[in-house]
């Protein structure tokens, strides 16, 4: 990734080529909007600093940070390190990405303490949903591996064909 | 040799695709959508709590306008999920640059980017949490949602101006900035991006029916089904939440101030012309269901108590608590044709959960102001 970074870094080349009136207009552009931005978090701000618990909504917004970077992106990262030079490595991204984000909208319906206000509240049989949905993308991904591997198959017979 | 202690390093990251492309090509799905969640959000908001200004122009039409919205801004939300976590994902080295900080500009720029990120966690977190009514946070969801959601468009924003020159060099695949990184890469990108698509597609397609009633076959993960609830019709305040007991039809009585004050029994009321509207209930949460609706014309209502027709109305509930009990109507719902004093529900009298024996129903507005067991009418 270091020289990923170095090269993040000399993305700002592309600028310095454009012709100076042009660039002149880009800034001034880029200026008003970063200006909107700030005013827009201002106005943000405000209204936040207006709830009486605003130390509270704080500490969920550091928290966010805080389990995502220290939780939830670690899990990922090491996940995507035991991947590393398994077949098929593209086709089971996807099919982990999509169950572990069907699994993570499934949460609230799963862990929600019950009761809720009235029996149209979370009304299905939501482990039963969860099960079918994952089951689903694991067999599409099977599906989709057999085919490619079929095609890649009858490629190899025919080195030829295209 | 003197001993030396291990330097503080951070973390190196030698996997692929955490680069400026990949951030771009993901980066303008997830603006875009907070982009519609904003919009819609702000259409919701200013409904539901409408300045005095803005009540009596606030239209009636598109009859599904707010189905639509509400639909979109929760859809959208959970669309959303996927591609944040893909986004943060291919950006997540850059929290350990190094050093930290290299100038006051990179530290107020790193904040924005805090900002940014912790605001669209907390929308997307809070409003999905919602969507089941789970408040487990010590602080009220709507005042709140609503301003992190200004903060978190804000540092958007300044995050688009800030790398303006990065986006544009990584725009597509021909761009300058994408040409320097390693062609091999491609294939792997594509491959990563078809994952984040077919990941937002399995989240939509498990959960839109709640609203896009004819998908609600795939209906699996959505806290709400179309065909779930008394008579068919989902409900959010049941009778008991509000404290209405069973209303007895002898005892009922519509009141209704105005010019021409008068009273109504419940048979009055039925022997009145009846009317029928097929108009969708639209929560705030996102679900929603079309109904066919029988009752009188709010129009004939305020026509006979003497009501101009540019007058706006104040509906009273006999629910006994919440913060809808009263509810102000301005003139393009008042005196829509569509809008009923409803007593009937696909053809049934209302249970009581869905209002019985009245209730407003009205096009192009939040379920939440389409307000059950109605009792009094004053024109204003």
């Amino acid at each position: 990734m270091r020289t990923g970074m170095r090269r993040l870094n000399g993305m700002r080349m592309p600028m310095g080529m454009r012709r100076p009136t042009k660039m002149r207009r880009l800034t001034g552009v880029r200026t008003v909007l970063g200006a909107a931005g700030l005013a827009l978090m201002a106005l943000g701000a405000v209204l936040l600093w207006g709830q009486a618990t605003r130390w509270n909504v704080v500490i969920w917004l550091a928290g966010a940070i805080v389990v995502h970077d220290g939780l939830i992106a670690p899990l990922v990262l090491g996940a995507g390190l035991m991947l590393g030079g398994v077949r098929n490595r593209g086709l089971l991204r996807g099919a982990l990405l999509s169950a572990a984000c069907l699994t993570l909208i499934a949460l609230p319906l799963l862990l929600r303490p019950l009761p809720t206000a009235n029996s149209s509240v979370l009304p299905l049989n939501y482990p039963r949903g969860l099960l079918i949905s994952l089951a689903v993308v694991a067999a599409v991904a099977g599906l989709v591996g057999v085919v490619r591997r079929g095609r890649a198959r009858s490629n190899r017979r025919r080195p030829n064909a295209r | 040799m003197k001993p030396r202690l291990p330097a503080v390093r951070p973390p190196t990251f030698r996997g692929r695709l955490h680069d400026a492309r990949t951030a771009t090509s993901i980066g303008r799905w997830l603006g875009a959508a907070i982009a519609v969640c904003f919009g819609t959000g702000l259409v919701s908001h200013y409904l539901q709590h409408p300045p005095d200004r803005l009540v009596d122009v606030l239209p009636s039409r598109p009859l599904w306008g707010y189905r639509l919205t509400q639909g979109l801004h929760v859809a959208t939300g959970i669309a959303a999920i996927p591609l944040l976590l893909a986004k943060l994902w291919t950006v997540y080295p850059r929290l350990f640059a190094w050093p930290p900080v290299r100038s006051v500009r990179h530290a107020l720029e790193r904040l924005s980017v805090a900002v940014l990120v912790a605001g669209a966690l907390f929308e997307l977190f809070t409003g999905l949490l919602n969507t089941v009514q789970w408040y487990p946070w010590p602080f009220s969801f709507v005042p709140v949602h609503f301003a992190v959601a200004w903060l978190l468009v804000g540092a958007l924003l300044l995050h688009i101006a800030v790398k303006y020159p990065e986006i544009r060099a990584h725009w597509s695949r021909e761009s300058s900035g994408t040409l320097t990184l390693p062609a091999t890469d491609g294939p792997d990108r594509r491959s990563l991006l078809t994952g984040v698509a077919a990941a937002v597609g399995a989240v939509t397609l498990t959960t839109v029916g709640q609203s896009l009633t004819p998908l609600k076959a795939f209906d699996l993960l959505a806290p709400r089904h179309p065909d779930h609830g008394p008579q068919s019709l989902p409900v959010n305040r049941t009778a008991a939440a509000a404290g209405v007991a069973q209303v007895s039809a002898a005892a009922y009585r519509l009141t209704v101030s105005g010019p021409n004050p008068y009273t109504l029994t419940l048979e009055e009321l039925a022997a009145l012309a009846q009317h029928e509207s097929v108009l969708p209930i639209a929560c705030v949460e996102g679900w929603s269901k079309s109904a066919h609706w029988t009752g009188v014309r709010m129009t004939d209502l305020l026509r006979r108590a003497g009501a101009p027709p540019d007058a706006r109305v104040r509906v009273t509930s006999l629910e006994r608590y919440g913060a809808y009990r009263v509810m102000e109507m301005g003139r393009e719902y008042a005196h829509d044709p569509l809008t009923l004093l409803a007593l009937k529900l696909n053809g049934q009298p209302l249970t009581p959960d869905h209002g019985y024996p009245a209730r407003i129903i009205a096009p192009n507005r939040p379920g939440v102001l389409q307000t059950k067991w109605v009792t009094r009418l004053e024109v204003l």
